[in-house]
């Protein structure tokens, strides 16, 4: 028996983050830098929404505004904590021995496992918005590493394609989580086949309309689907983007 | 899992684990302690979110951890 949830843009947690008074020392750019945070899951000071999905319990739609805006590095244990830019360029820095800048497209999953520090920097004045998804590991204290990936929008349109997990192409991470993006310029439909029954999939719309399992989602809005054989979707005229996160439940 | 059997909880805000089966004996918690014997006004050591954003979970160890202190 299959059971689901929408939730649409306006239902998330909603944070701006400032990079003055009490929140100076976790972000940075003083005086003028903010971030804003909308949440689908708790996270930080939005605790009134869902725990999380499955192995999901970060999924943030962020903007850094402002040159020298930034999470100050700081630390991080065990989780799988991956990045998906969408404008802008995000630098990040890590004691794995990363320092790089990551423009559209690009995405990262950073495993702390046994501990690490990063730092996400957005050092020009057009604002860098991302995705931030954080998943439980399947072991504590893995050695941590640090895989970059790319998502070629003109190369996967109207195709669902992997970024993450173990499908061919996509970069692996230790856990039983699958993550793919379709972006579309055509009406179609494409049917999610999760990997078992036992497997839930949260589909987000980073942009456009998409008909997900009877719900019309309209951009930013999401639904999580669990215990289904297939989860069907449906494209219509204009562009569209979605994020699908299928994991274990 | 049993009732009774030592658990491992994860700090929601950086993904610090607390083992009670190892305590943070350099924090005053010797190796054993309970969850629900740690004050709860206790925040994380690494990143200060409150005891109260932690989850419980059951997840195993990677291989070769939990690592231990090398004998004096």
């Amino acid at each position: 028996m299959s059971d689901s949830f929408v939730l649409r843009a306006d239902e998330r947690g909603y944070n701006r983050i400032l990079s003055t008074g009490a929140t100076a020392a976790y972000v940075g750019g003083h005086p003028d830098a903010f971030i804003t945070r909308f949440s689908s899951f708790n996270f930080g000071e939005y605790q009134e929404g869902r725990h999380g999905f499955g192995r999901i319990r970060v999924f943030g739609d962020e903007a850094f505004h402002h040159p020298g805006c930034s999470y100050s590095m700081h630390p991080h244990h065990n989780f799988i904590i991956c990045a998906f830019v969408l404008e802008g360029k995000l630098t990040h820095i890590n004691t794995l021995g990363g320092l790089e800048d990551l423009g559209p497209g690009d995405y990262y999953a950073f495993c702390a496992g046994s501990g690490g520090l990063h730092e996400e920097l957005n050092r020009y004045a057009e604002p860098m918005r991302a995705i931030y998804l954080w998943l439980l590991p399947d072991h504590l204290l893995l050695p941590p590493s640090y895989t970059r990936g790319h998502f070629d929008a003109a190369a996967g349109l109207n195709r669902m394609t992997p970024l993450l997990g173990d499908d061919a192409g996509a970069v692996p991470i230790s856990q039983d989580v699958r993550v793919k993006r379709l972006v579309s310029d055509a009406p179609g439909t494409f049917r999610y086949r999760p990997r078992t029954s036992g497997h839930g999939v949260y589909a987000f719309v980073i942009d456009g309309v998409v008909r997900c399992d009877g719900s019309t989602l309209k951009r930013r809005d999401s639904k999580a689907v669990w215990g289904a054989d297939e989860i069907v979707c449906e494209t219509g005229r204009g562009d569209t983007d979605v994020l699908f996160v299928e994991t274990v439940m | 899992m049993t009732d009774d059997a030592l658990k491992r909880w994860i700090c929601l805000g950086c993904g610090f684990s607390y083992d009670e089966a190892l305590g943070l004996p350099e924090h005053g918690l010797p190796p054993g302690t309970r969850w629900r014997d740690i004050p709860q006004d206790w925040i994380c050591p690494d990143c200060g979110t409150p005891k109260s954003r932690f989850e419980m979970v059951e997840i195993p160890y990677a291989a070769g951890q939990p690592a231990l202190p090398a004998a004096a």
